[in-house]
């Protein structure tokens, strides 16, 4: 499992791909407050990236990915050029 | 014709004309940006047009084309030869269309259904479909605005071309195994990037749908826009480009001069032109009146004579100028005429299954109107038999080590008052001896005249009424009634017709036409009591021979010219009416079905510049005459035809 | 819920390259394998399989013939062409049998993509 959920605490894990994107939303909508750690994140599917970025939960440690880091998640800590959540 | 519908013919065969000269030129180079947009302005122009009449497959085929063109322009998706040759096939079609709304004045119906195959034919040929294209593009004006103004930061380093996309996925990419994320991180030198929502705002939790694609995914590159758009290579529809630099200025220039230029043309009534010609013509024959008057008037008043001489000479060189000016107005170039032929070779070469490369040059020459009218349908004609019966199989060229695709060739050129036109194919020539036996055969000639014809000779049996070289006679060149038809066109307009060919290497058909048929120069003939007019062009040689060097042949006479036998017919006789006995016989040598012939007169006359009218009424039905022309005294003077006459 | 991808390819090795990237990404799914498109639709009469990942340089029928004999047989089914060289025409062919393409060779990063799809078409299909 790429996706898996402990004390409030999302851990993505490995290769995050288009199916966890599911999982993700669901433990989001049941808690608006959970948390999101990447710590341990190969590789993230465009369906898992468009939940983090519509819902911009607290991010929890830094994507080992290069393109993530800088064209992704850099933006998201930012939070300078995202809209507004929905 | 409805006024509306006679100005959308000619500016759709314009606008048709213009774009296949784009697309020839993208044929030979599918990156041509110049010819892109050329083709694409003509294509849009065209769709415009259509629009205005009952013609929605046009309509519809054009706008995919235009479609293409579009994506070609903006770099998302780049044209193939193979694209290239399905927009000549929807541009021939909408051709046709535009034949058939000026014969029928409506569709054929099974319009539609050639319209679906023809936007198929493209959307395969393409390497980009249109789906999700339409987004793109429709939001191309704002996006670009928009990204430019978040990204200020990001563009503020040193002053390079960069490049901006903007990735609009399907909604239901991630099913069919995209990663939107995966494509946009093989961009080369991303500097910066943007995903968001596509409807303006992502939804609410509840409504948000996991596996649907909702977002967008805007960014710059520094890398150039070719390398950007690799990386979107299997989704060249779902992206849109934007150079960040001066170019789009550049172009909005060019369009404006073109624009100017357009409107300096003036659209005229080719029968006010013809009335302009008429007149000018009766204004050249009543000059020919002045002279007589000042004569007359020399026996009684020197000074008035002078000041009448002065006057004309005044007046002709008004008169001269007015008839250059008058012949550049008729002077058509030779464009019009021949745009329809490529289409049509096209046509004619896939209906015998042969694969043929045409080219025109010297369509810019220029041309009187009424040559450049009656040009088509002989030049058709040879065409056809030049890809019929000229250009072989391709199996059967590669046999004899040709290249598999035959060429045809049509090269119009201006020598001084003619214009000369080629047309060459390397195909499989034709063998003299052949033609001799067919037409002995065919009881064309006699064997023995056939034998002594030079090879030269034999070839031009090929005009000669009732021959045909083709074994088969087959669906598009006729029954045999072709070249001699074609030769008796040309000789219509005053023009002259010749044949070579080397067996195995192809075949050169040369036609010759005056470049200006408003006056002709006319040498006045007396012949059974009467005047007549020749024209100058249909004369060899005039020459005076004693009496008894003419030799009895047959029930007629003969007579040896430059070593050569050539015969010699009365032309009184032609013309029902008797010879004048004199010492010295005067001969006009013409030529007919491409042999000398000599035609005896009774005196020659002087030669005089003057229009001539086509015959009409009576005259219209008697053989051999080709007009009338009208005399400085106020007479007619009929105008003959002399290689009918001598036929 | 298992799965099952039919691998084609010509190349034995090529197999094992593709048959790796699988288990790296979906270590329970299971595989068949076949050498050329005879061979594979011959198993598919005795064995089921729910992707398809098809090499499309193969003779004396290429990839896409294949894909589109599959396609025939199975409308659903994912399938995804493996090829290192995509040229335009492929391109078109490929979307009129609607298949994917996997770059080759294929690492589990090339093959995400395509099986990430194919997990979610499957699952909308079971629903």
């Amino acid at each position: 499992m790429s996706v898996r959920i402990e004390k409030g605490v999302v851990y993505l894990e490995g290769r995050c791909m288009a199916e966890d994107a599911e999982l993700l939303l669901v433990a989001i909508q049941e808690n608006p407050q959970m948390r999101v750690d990447i710590a341990s994140m190969l590789r993230a599917h465009m369906a898992v990236v468009q939940v983090l970025i519509a819902f911009r939960p607290t991010i929890v440690g830094e994507a080992s990915d290069k393109f993530l880091s800088r064209h992704v998640f850099g933006p998201l800590f930012l939070g300078d050029k995202m809209p507004k959540p929905a | 014709m409805d006024e509306l519908l006679e100005q959308f013919l000619i500016e759709s065969r314009d606008l048709i004309a213009a774009a296949s000269r784009d697309f020839a030129s993208l044929a030979r180079n599918p990156h041509g940006t110049g010819s892109i947009d050329s083709a694409f302005r003509a294509i849009h122009t065209l769709k415009g047009s259509v629009a205005i009449f009952d013609m929605g497959p046009a309509e519809q085929v054009l706008h995919a084309a235009e479609d293409i063109l579009e994506r070609a322009r903006k770099g998302t998706a780049e044209l193939d030869a193979a694209t290239v040759a399905s927009l000549v096939a929807c541009l021939d079609q909408v051709d046709r269309w535009v034949d058939e709304i000026e014969k029928a004045g409506a569709l054929l119906p099974q319009a539609s259904d050639l319209a679906g195959q023809l936007v198929s034919g493209l959307t395969e040929a393409s390497p980009s479909t249109p789906a999700a294209g339409s987004i793109a593009e429709a939001a191309n004006e704002t996006w670009v605005a928009d990204l430019l103004a978040r990204e200020a930061a990001a563009l503020a380093g040193p002053n390079q071309s960069l490049t901006a996309f903007r990735y609009t996925p399907d909604a239901d990419c991630f099913f069919r195994g995209d990663d939107p994320l995966t494509v946009v991180a093989a961009v080369p030198d991303l500097l910066s990037l943007a995903i968001l929502p596509v409807q303006g705002k992502w939804p609410v939790a509840a409504d948000f749908e996991p596996f649907v694609c909702l977002s967008v995914l805007e960014g710059i590159s520094a890398a150039p826009r070719d390398k950007v758009a690799a990386a979107f290579r299997l989704m060249p529809d779902q992206v849109a480009f934007a150079v960040l630099d001066q170019s789009s200025e550049q172009a909005i220039g060019q369009n404006s001069e073109h624009e100017v230029r357009g409107n300096r043309i003036l659209r005229v009534d080719s029968e006010r032109v013809d009335a302009l010609g008429d007149a000018l013509g009766e204004l050249l024959v009543a000059l020919n009146g002045v002279a007589p008057l000042a004569d007359h008037a020399a026996t009684f008043d020197r000074s008035l004579a002078g000041r009448i001489r002065s006057v004309q000479a005044d007046l002709e060189r008004a008169a001269s100028d007015l008839r250059t000016s008058v012949n550049a107005v008729r002077a058509v170039r030779l464009e019009p005429t021949l745009r329809r032929v490529p289409r049509l070779v096209r046509e004619i070469a896939e209906s015998l299954g042969k694969t043929v490369h045409f080219e025109i040059t010297g369509q810019d020459i220029e041309i009187d109107k009424q040559i450049a009218d009656g040009l088509f349908e002989p030049l058709l004609h040879l065409v056809r038999n030049a890809i019929d019966h000229g250009i072989e199989c391709g199996n059967e060229r590669e046999a004899c080590g040709k290249p598999m695709v035959g060429r045809v060739s049509l090269d119009f050129h201006r020598e001084g008052d003619a214009v000369l036109a080629l047309l060459r194919d390397d195909g499989a020539g034709m063998d003299p001896e052949r033609i001799r036996k067919v037409a002995s055969e065919r009881g064309v000639l006699s064997p023995e005249a056939a034998e002594a014809l030079s090879d030269a000779a034999a070839l031009r049996l090929i005009f000669a009424p009732g021959f045909s070289t083709a074994e088969t006679v087959t669906e598009l060149s006729g029954r045999g009634v072709g070249m001699n038809a074609v030769e008796t066109a040309v000789e219509a307009l005053r023009g002259t017709i010749g044949v070579e060919s080397a067996l195995g290497a192809g075949t050169t058909i040369t036609m010759r036409f005056p470049a200006n048929a408003l006056t002709q120069r006319l040498l006045v003939i007396e012949a059974g009591g009467e005047r007549y007019g020749i024209s100058l062009d249909q004369i060899v040689e005039t020459v005076g021979v004693d009496n008894d060097r003419l030799l009895p042949v047959g029930s007629g006479f003969a007579c040896v010219l430059h070593g050569r036998t050539v015969p010699v017919l009365s032309l009184a006789g032609l013309l029902g009416a008797r010879d004048r006995d004199q010492a010295i016989a005067k001969l006009v040598v013409t030529r007919s079905g491409g042999e000398a012939v000599a035609l005896r007169v009774d005196g020659f006359g002087e030669r005089i510049d003057t229009l001539v009218r086509r015959p009409t009424g009576l005259l219209a039905s008697v053989p051999g005459v080709t007009g009338s022309a009208l005399l400085a005294d106020g007479g007619v003077l009929l105008v003959l035809d002399l290689p009918e006459l001598a036929a | 819920m298992p799965v099952t991808v039919l691998i084609v390819d010509d190349s034995k090795l090529a197999r094992i390259v593709a048959g790796k990237a699988l288990a790296e990404l979906q270590p329970e799914w299971k595989k068949i394998e076949a050498s050329g498109a005879d061979e594979a639709i011959e198993k598919l009469k005795s064995e089921t399989a729910d992707i398809a990942l098809i090499d499309f340089n193969m003779e004396p029928r290429d990839g896409l013939e294949l894909a589109s004999e599959l396609r025939a047989l199975r409308p659903d089914m994912p399938i995804a062409i493996i090829t290192a060289n995509i040229q335009d025409e492929i391109i078109a062919r490929a979307r009129q049998v609607g298949a994917a393409f996997v770059a080759k060779p294929v690492t589990a990063d090339a093959l995400e993509g395509f099986l990430s799809g194919a997990a979610l078409r499957l699952r909308s299909q079971q629903n």
